[in-house]
């Protein structure tokens, strides 16, 4: 084999290696968003139904998270997916971690549920585990705000612990406040973030 | 003195476009048809072929999702394909640090 074939083919390597991982495109802009605004609207609305209103069958919506957040998820994952044709191996960290985040959230209930007790750390644990995917997000992304916001969300759910006993609802509005702190903010900011690179690419 | 031992340089990968393909997919998670056709600037044809050449060896996973007209090709390179690679790509990067000279060059030299 020549030093030229050598060459042609390491350059080769460099090039396509180059291409794919050097010019990242951002996606997944709507998906911060789709979980965001569902988890946010119906801890609210757990708030009012409980402290105000003093409605416990509002227990049910908390099936509405998943049940809007799943669909929209897939369907933004399809659409990123038939527009940029791939799935970098971050992308997939991140997908996997908060798919993982999720599961916890949703293990931490149904076990509550079976065992019919309510600890009052539950709303805690699942801000500061929205927290922290959310920072661990802009650590992979290299997006700032998301970084900032997910250490700010992580901080404010401790707040939570201040409410206990009878006041246990205003934990919910906390962990509400943190989900729009974590998601929707964030979310929006990386939104324009994408657009911007769009029109600049374009 | 010294012995080279020449590495093995696997004939599958060292065909440009499988090898364009290869590294592709290697570095990311997957890829579709479309965006593989795009990167390694080739025709769908000559694509489709090396995949499937990929494919049976055992380098490549290749899944199909979606129906009819929006039926998407999803490649993936397999644990195998990677091992494949960074064999290939090690043999290469041997060689050159060698600087075995090629059959010109020792042509040129002799002349």
């Amino acid at each position: 084999m020549s030093m030229n074939t050598i060459h042609t083919q390491l350059d080769v390597i460099a090039n396509i290696r180059g291409e794919v991982v050097g010019r990242p495109v951002p996606t997944g802009e709507n998906l911060f968003l789709a979980w965001g605004y569902p988890t946010a609207i119906v801890l609210f609305l757990e708030f009012v139904a409980l402290e105000v209103w003093h409605e416990f069958w509002c227990q049910w919506l908390w099936l509405g998270i998943p049940l809007i957040g799943v669909p929209l998820m897939m369907y933004f994952l399809n659409e990123d997916y038939e527009r940029t044709g791939r799935r970098t191996l971050d992308q997939n960290v991140i997908l996997m971690m908060w798919v993982f985040v999720g599961f916890v959230s949703c293990l931490g209930g149904v076990t509550m549920g079976v065992a019919n007790v309510f600890s009052m750390l539950y709303c805690t644990f699942q801000g500061v585990l929205v927290g922290m995917g959310c920072f661990l997000t802009g650590v992979i992304l290299h997006f700032r705000p998301k970084t900032v916001c997910g250490i700010v969300g992580t901080a404010l759910s401790f707040l939570s612990l201040f409410f206990q006993g009878d006041q246990w609802p205003w934990q919910l509005l906390i962990v509400s406040v943190v989900t729009v702190i974590t998601l929707i903010i964030p979310g929006h900011l990386f939104r324009r973030y994408v657009k911007n690179y769009k029109n600049n690419e374009l | 003195m010294s012995t080279f031992k020449f590495p093995v340089i696997n004939p599958l990968l060292h065909n440009e476009l499988r090898l364009k393909i290869m590294v592709a997919l290697d570095s990311l998670e997957s890829a579709d048809f479309m965006y593989l056709c795009q990167i390694t600037d080739s025709t769908r044809g000559n694509l489709s072929v090396q995949i499937t050449t990929l494919k049976d060896a055992g380098y490549l996973e290749v899944s199909k999702t979606g129906l009819g007209r929006f039926a998407r090709t999803v490649c993936r390179v397999t644990r195998k394909g990677s091992e494949a690679l960074r064999t290939y790509e090690q043999g290469l990067r041997r060689l050159f640090e060698q600087r075995v000279p090629d059959s010109n060059e020792v042509i040129q030299k002799i002349g």
